[in-house]
């Protein structure tokens, strides 16, 4: 039963994570994306991780592919076709994703093959998170926090670029 | 945990219960609805079809199936089918890990010379009691809003999109200070699990050592504030007047169903109102003491089970009652007050409340 439902989602994340690539349309491949985190929430419950699980959906699927899909209805993409004018990104873009894909494969089959996963059952409710979050992985936890408040003043400065505050501030709004 | 034929048979009954309560909230809400908002008007509304115009939903139903249903040319044909069933499923699921009533003992019992619920056996009037409840529900209501934002992009229609990006913006701002709203239920709770939230709620505060007042997380000193702000983001969440933004029929037509005929716009009407079912359950769980009946000691019975059950139902019909008495009394706000009031009012209101409550607890006088 585990087996069947764990095959069933695998495959539904796998398949969903590749319309994302595959398909043209920005707002199918968003929705695609959040059908794709949903099957990955299946999986952290069956690992018996269910705070894990409400976690990505509620971040993942709830928010921030709600803020992705916002911004690709503000900016109404259209699919043209656009010749690649910036090859140095485009060679950045290409060896970082392949690195990235070989330590994937790396890791997983580190773990997976060559060496023993520690037994369970492992220890995933909101308290042991919580406690190992505050105390063991304190300082990593202030630097995400810190780069964050480093984003929003980011964008504050490129809003307010032109010095002056806009005279309706509250008009920019759709 | 083993399951028998017993356990699953008792979880098709609740989940048999959950569903006939939650189909049957559209049509009578509906009814609700118009019949509420003539008395509020001083009209006196549909009364024609049945005795106070009750079969009205029935009539209206009927009109839903027999529309023709259309769909655009140029919109996205995918797309524009499935909107309305993303809306739906949430509104449909989320119910599952609400308590709606006090669980009891079955006892054993001989029926046609078969022996059923040996030894006796626990029923807890919940489909799913999960040990993250209610972050479950935070998730599930979070994906209400695909439906919207879906059939505004799908339509391509322009007022129908601008619906669909004002629900997806409202909604990333209210989500935020409901979610820490409820925050402080958990703090005193120490628990995500809803039952637990209940039980902490069933006993009582004494007043002056004579008065005693339900220990509701509303009564409590600490809570008011994020019981204000979880029912105002609550309104914002469900896509309810004052905060209609993806329907807005005086500014877009209708929004983000401004497309939809038949039974696909009906599937939004009822996502609509089981959204605020839901919400309406939620509300009374977090803040309203659940299924807890004051001043009164439910047994571990049938009886209990069926008074608690009765209670919960009582509270959620007030709420939703509340629901539809804003709706025609307080008109629609400007989107920017809208954007302003979430994120300068309601979210720091929530940070100082949790602030407000962990000194309670870290005083020890919760």
């Amino acid at each position: 039963m585990q087996f069947a439902i764990f095959f069933f989602f695998a495959a539904v994340a796998v398949i969903f994570a590749l319309v994302v690539v595959l398909h043209r349309n920005p707002v199918v491949g968003a929705l695609s994306l959040v059908a794709s985190f949903f099957a990955l929430a299946v999986m952290y419950v069956l690992l018996e991780a269910p705070f894990l699980a409400a976690l990505q959906v509620i971040v993942y699927a709830g928010a921030i592919m709600v803020l992705f899909l916002f911004v690709i209805m503000l900016l109404n993409l259209q699919h043209h076709p656009e010749t690649p004018t910036r090859p140095v990104q485009q060679f950045l873009g290409y060896t970082t994703s392949a690195g990235f894909g070989i330590a994937l494969v790396y890791y997983l089959l580190k773990y997976a093959v060559f060496e023993k996963l520690p037994e369970g059952p492992f220890q995933s409710d909101v308290r042991a998170i919580g406690i190992t979050l505050f105390e063991r992985y304190i300082f990593p936890f202030e630097m995400v926090s810190i780069l964050l408040l480093a984003a929003i003043v980011g964008a504050l400065l490129l809003s307010a670029r032109k010095g002056l505050p806009p005279k309706h501030p509250h008009e920019v709004a759709p | 945990m083993a399951w028998d034929a017993t356990d699953i048979a008792l979880s098709i009954v609740k989940i048999a219960i959950v569903l006939f309560v939650m189909l049957n909230i559209t049509p009578v809400m509906a009814w609700v609805e118009r019949r509420g908002s003539a008395l509020i008007q001083d009209r006196p509304g549909p009364n024609r079809v049945g005795p106070f115009g009750l079969l009205q939903a029935i009539a209206d139903a009927l009109k839903f199936i027999l529309k023709e249903d259309i769909i655009p040319d140029r919109a996205h044909r995918m797309l524009y089918t499935l909107a309305p069933a993303f809306g739906l499923l949430p509104a449909l699921t989320t119910i599952a890990v609400v308590p709606w009533g006090r669980g009891f003992r079955i006892p054993e019992m001989t029926i046609a010379g078969r022996k059923l619920f040996a030894g006796g056996r626990w029923f807890e009037p919940i489909v799913a009691d999960v040990n993250v409840g209610i972050l479950v529900i935070f998730a599930l209501a979070s994906l209400g809003v695909y439906g919207i934002v879906t059939a505004g992009w799908a339509s391509n229609n322009k007022y129908s999109l601008f619906g669909g990006i004002r629900a997806s913006a409202q909604m990333i701002s209210y989500e935020l200070s409901l979610t820490l709203a409820a925050v402080s239920v958990l703090l005193v709770a120490g628990s995500l699990k809803l039952t637990d939230v209940v039980w902490k709620q069933a006993g009582y505060f004494v007043l002056f050592d004579t008065v005693k007042i339900p220990a509701w997380n509303v009564f409590s000193p600490a809570m008011w504030l994020s019981f204000i702000v979880f029912v105002v983001s609550g309104f914002a969440e469900t896509n309810r007047l004052p905060f209609d933004f993806a329907e807005a029929e005086a500014e877009l037509v209708a929004g983000y169903h401004t497309e939809y005929s038949s039974m696909k716009f009906a599937l939004f009407f009822m996502a609509e109102y089981m959204a605020m079912g839901t919400m309406s359950a939620v509300i009374a769980t977090l803040f309203l003491g659940g299924w807890d009946i004051p001043w009164y000691h439910e047994p571990p019975t049938f009886l209990g089970f069926a008074l608690s059950g009765l209670f919960m139902l009582l509270k959620c019909a007030f709420l939703m009652f509340v629901f539809v008495w804003v709706r025609w009394t307080i008109p629609r706000l400007k989107y920017d007050i809208l954007m302003r009031l979430g994120w300068k009012v309601f979210l720091p209101m929530a940070i100082v409340n949790i602030v407000l409550v962990a000194a309670f607890i870290a005083g020890g006088w919760i």
